[in-house]
């Protein structure tokens, strides 16, 4: 079973990585004004690779009936995974809204760039956290995301507060902000399952 | 060095097929030799007549008679401590005091057969008050009878300890009492324990010295306890050391017929063993 | 209604017993109470200042490696350590709040009330399968037939052998299956009404369906009796408890709700034992 466990990790620690670069390239398309092609690429391939870690660990359950740590590792495994191949998606998503909307260079991207620098911060945080089971550090993810969370509303009220402008920058923002406040979020919910690997408490429901 | 080893395997088999014949043949011949012996003796008066040494119309009536008798009371004795002996030896008491007891019943196994004649003449037939001193019936029971005890105490104890433990804590577990759960354990055991008692009344049966100390013969049917008394084997006795041909020819007839009743309880043992005895 | 566990997982074992939480239901009715059994065979201490509730009619298991005194520990619950030749334990066992060991107490009587299941199935040989259900009471005198008819056919209900059984109850108990033999002394344990029922590793001489079968009459029986069962096999305590305890070296070392234990243990020893590190 432990060459099992083993290749889970490895298997999530790829994920993690692409997912990283998939986002990485989406926001880089965005400020540069570029296609982002290669994003697709990988968000498919992100998905493959969550559909090979849950089918490994239904395998491990049903062959060995782990128990303990090793239980909540696979558990933790198909909610990371699948954080991870949100990662990936919501990048393709934002490298969509380019394509939709053609041409921004007059957009002000300042603002979004730099939450999309916090939700990076985020995905680095959660990565790291998975690959050294830091607790610690899954611990500082959710404060982080409280900002991103205050970013992306408050440039929906502004938006809102205008009334005119440029709708296709305004829709803009919104929408890849949008698309990093659930980054963040799945950021979180990582941070949580490293968290339930570790001790096996999860958050009250509030 | 295959061959050298096939060549061994040969010789040992060799061996031992010599060895069985070696000692089955004197047991044979024993048998052969009695039987032809023997069988000349047996008429109806033989059956019939008490033992004489005078005339010629002696026979084994009041042997077979006094044999019965005396093995009765030995048993008597015998067959209810010997029993319970084994079971305290069993079920009961400490692994040191069974050890014990078992060593003490196995020296007791031992002991010539004309001590325990000695013992018993010295303790009974000579130091006990008259009337019931002197060659008794009552003398021979009970010297066969000490006999008869660690016998029967040792096969007893050694067939309860073949039953299973798992049965006895079945049983306990059950919330039996431990005497009812040891009659349980018993019922199980109890080809072997008749078995042993059978082995150890042919033992005695067959016993000769102490009971030249004790029951000394008699020409008579049975007088009471408290006289002396025959059996086949002082009939064996008497009669095969007289010298005369005829009452020789009788000797040869009782030990026939004791060799009969030797098969017959052997065979009696083999159905013991054979059929299961159903019981709650 | 649970409680968290508070922290990562300890690194050494618990010094006594009463360092060893118990879970809540347990603590509120229990049937069965150990309180700081210490046992002995000979000079050597098999078990170590043991105590624990048992909850009324739930399945407790105990596991642990071999010579953990998981089943030494259960034999002292109906007095069976004692009848070893130089056995010796301290401290008490209560049943329904009353010491078993105490001076006033009739071994026998006890031992009808906490029946046991052993290891290897061992139905009396030369008796029929009726007359195995109902030995405890035959063997205590009871004549009624009427009523030892009654008995057994209810008792083999119980144990869910009765539909294979009916038509042959005189035969041999020795002539039906392992798994069926199991099942008989299960019914012979029923039939004299204990209030708890122990097993000593019940499954372990049977193959997969016979066990299964078993599994699920312990899980029924458990509405009416308290039952505990020993056993080495992770996976039955899992399948069948409501309640395991964790026994390590003659000491209770973890002793929780089942599915809590097997998803967040709380002893790294627990830990290790159950994933498979050792043992």
């Amino acid at each position: 079973m432990d060459l099992g466990l083993d290749r889970l990790n490895a298997l999530l620690l790829d994920m993690a990585a692409l997912s990283q670069q998939a986002v990485s390239a989406s926001i880089d398309a965005y400020s540069k004004g570029s296609k982002g092609n290669e994003v697709r690429e990988m968000s498919h391939r992100l998905r493959a690779l969550h559909r090979q870690v849950s089918d490994l660990s239904m395998e491990m359950i049903a062959r060995y009936q782990p128990v303990a740590s090793d239980l909540r590792f696979l558990k933790a495994c198909m909610e990371i995974s699948y954080g991870f191949f949100r990662y990936g998606r919501y990048a393709l998503d934002i490298t969509n809204v380019l394509d939709m909307f053609g041409d921004l260079s007059k957009c002000d991207k300042k603002f979004v760039v730099e939450t999309a620098k916090k939700t990076q911060e985020m995905i680095r945080m959660s990565v790291e956290a998975f690959a050294r089971r830091d607790v610690e550090m899954a611990h500082k993810i959710p404060e982080m995301d409280d900002i991103v969370d205050e970013s992306y509303r408050k440039n929906l009220r502004q938006t809102i507060a205008k009334k005119g402008g440029d709708v296709q920058c305004a829709l803009s923002s919104a929408l890849i902000l949008r698309y990093l406040e659930r980054i963040a979020d799945h950021a979180s919910y990582i941070g949580e399952s490293v968290e339930y690997i570790a001790t096996g408490i999860e958050p009250k429901l509030d | 060095m295959n061959v050298r080893r096939r060549i061994m395997d040969r010789m040992w088999l060799g061996f031992a097929l010599v060895a069985v014949v070696l000692a089955l043949l004197p047991l044979a011949s024993i048998i052969y030799y009695v039987t032809v012996r023997g069988i000349a003796a047996i008429s109806l008066s033989f059956l019939t007549h008490n033992f004489n040494q005078v005339g010629t119309n002696g026979g084994i009536a009041n042997a077979l008679e006094g044999t019965f008798l005396v093995v009765l009371l030995s048993s008597a004795i015998g067959i209810p401590i010997g029993l319970l002996s084994g079971v305290y030896i069993s079920e009961y008491g400490t692994q040191r005091i069974a050890d014990s007891v078992r060593f003490l019943a196995d020296v007791l196994v031992g002991i010539p057969s004309i001590v325990t004649g000695i013992l018993v003449y010295s303790a009974v037939v000579v130091s006990f008050p008259a009337p019931y001193n002197g060659y008794t019936a009552f003398a021979a029971g009970v010297a066969l009878g000490l006999m008869e005890i660690p016998i029967v105490a040792n096969t007893t104890s050694e067939a309860l300890r073949l039953v299973p433990n798992s049965l006895r804590e079945a049983s306990t577990a059950l919330g039996v009492r431990k005497w009812r759960t040891i009659i349980l354990i018993m019922a199980n055991a109890i080809g072997g324990i008749l078995t042993g008692i059978l082995l150890a009344t042919s033992r005695v049966a067959g016993e000769t010295a102490p009971l030249l100390l004790t029951a000394l013969g008699s020409t008579q049917t049975f007088q009471g306890w408290f006289n002396s008394i025959e059996t086949m084997t002082l009939f064996i006795f008497q009669n095969g050391t007289s010298g005369t041909p005829y009452l020789v020819q009788q000797a040869w007839g009782a030990s026939f017929i004791l060799l009969v009743t030797v098969l017959g309880i052997n065979v009696a043992i083999r159905l013991v063993t054979r059929k299961r005895i159903v019981f709650v | 209604m649970y409680n968290t566990p508070q922290g990562v997982s300890v690194e050494t074992e618990p010094e006594s017993s009463s360092d060893v939480i118990l879970p809540l239901e347990a603590q509120r009715s229990p049937i069965v109470e150990v309180k700081q059994l210490n046992a002995w065979y000979g000079s050597q201490q098999v078990l170590k200042d043991v105590s624990m509730k048992f909850a009324r009619n739930h399945v407790t298991a105990i596991i642990g490696p071999s010579g953990c005194g998981k089943s030494t520990l259960v034999r002292c619950v109906n007095r069976l350590h004692e009848l070893v030749p130089n056995a010796t334990l301290t401290g008490s066992v209560m049943l329904e709040g009353v010491d078993i060991y105490g001076k006033q107490i009739d071994a026998v009587d006890v031992r009808r009330r906490i029946g046991m299941v052993f290891q290897k199935p061992n139905p009396f040989p030369n008796m029929s399968i009726r007359d195995n259900v109902v030995a405890g009471l035959k063997l205590a005198g009871v004549r009624d037939k009427k009523k030892l008819d009654v008995v057994a056919k209810n008792a083999l209900q119980q144990a869910f052998l009765w539909d294979e059984v009916k038509d042959k109850l005189e035969n041999s108990g020795a002539s039906i299956s392992g798994g069926q033999q199991q099942r008989l002394c299960i019914a012979r344990a029923l039939a004299v009404e204990p209030e708890v029922i122990l097993m000593d590793e019940p499954c372990s001489a049977l193959d997969p369906t016979a066990t299964a079968k078993i599994e699920e009459l312990v899980i029924k029986l458990s509405d009416t009796y308290t039952v505990i069962i020993v056993t080495h096999n992770m996976q039955q305590a899992s399948r069948v408890a409501d309640y395991t305890a964790f026994m390590y070296l003659g000491k209770l070392i973890e002793y929780d709700e089942t599915a809590k234990m097997f998803e967040t243990p709380r002893e790294e020893l627990t830990e290790r034992y159950i994933t498979g590190k050792f043992g």
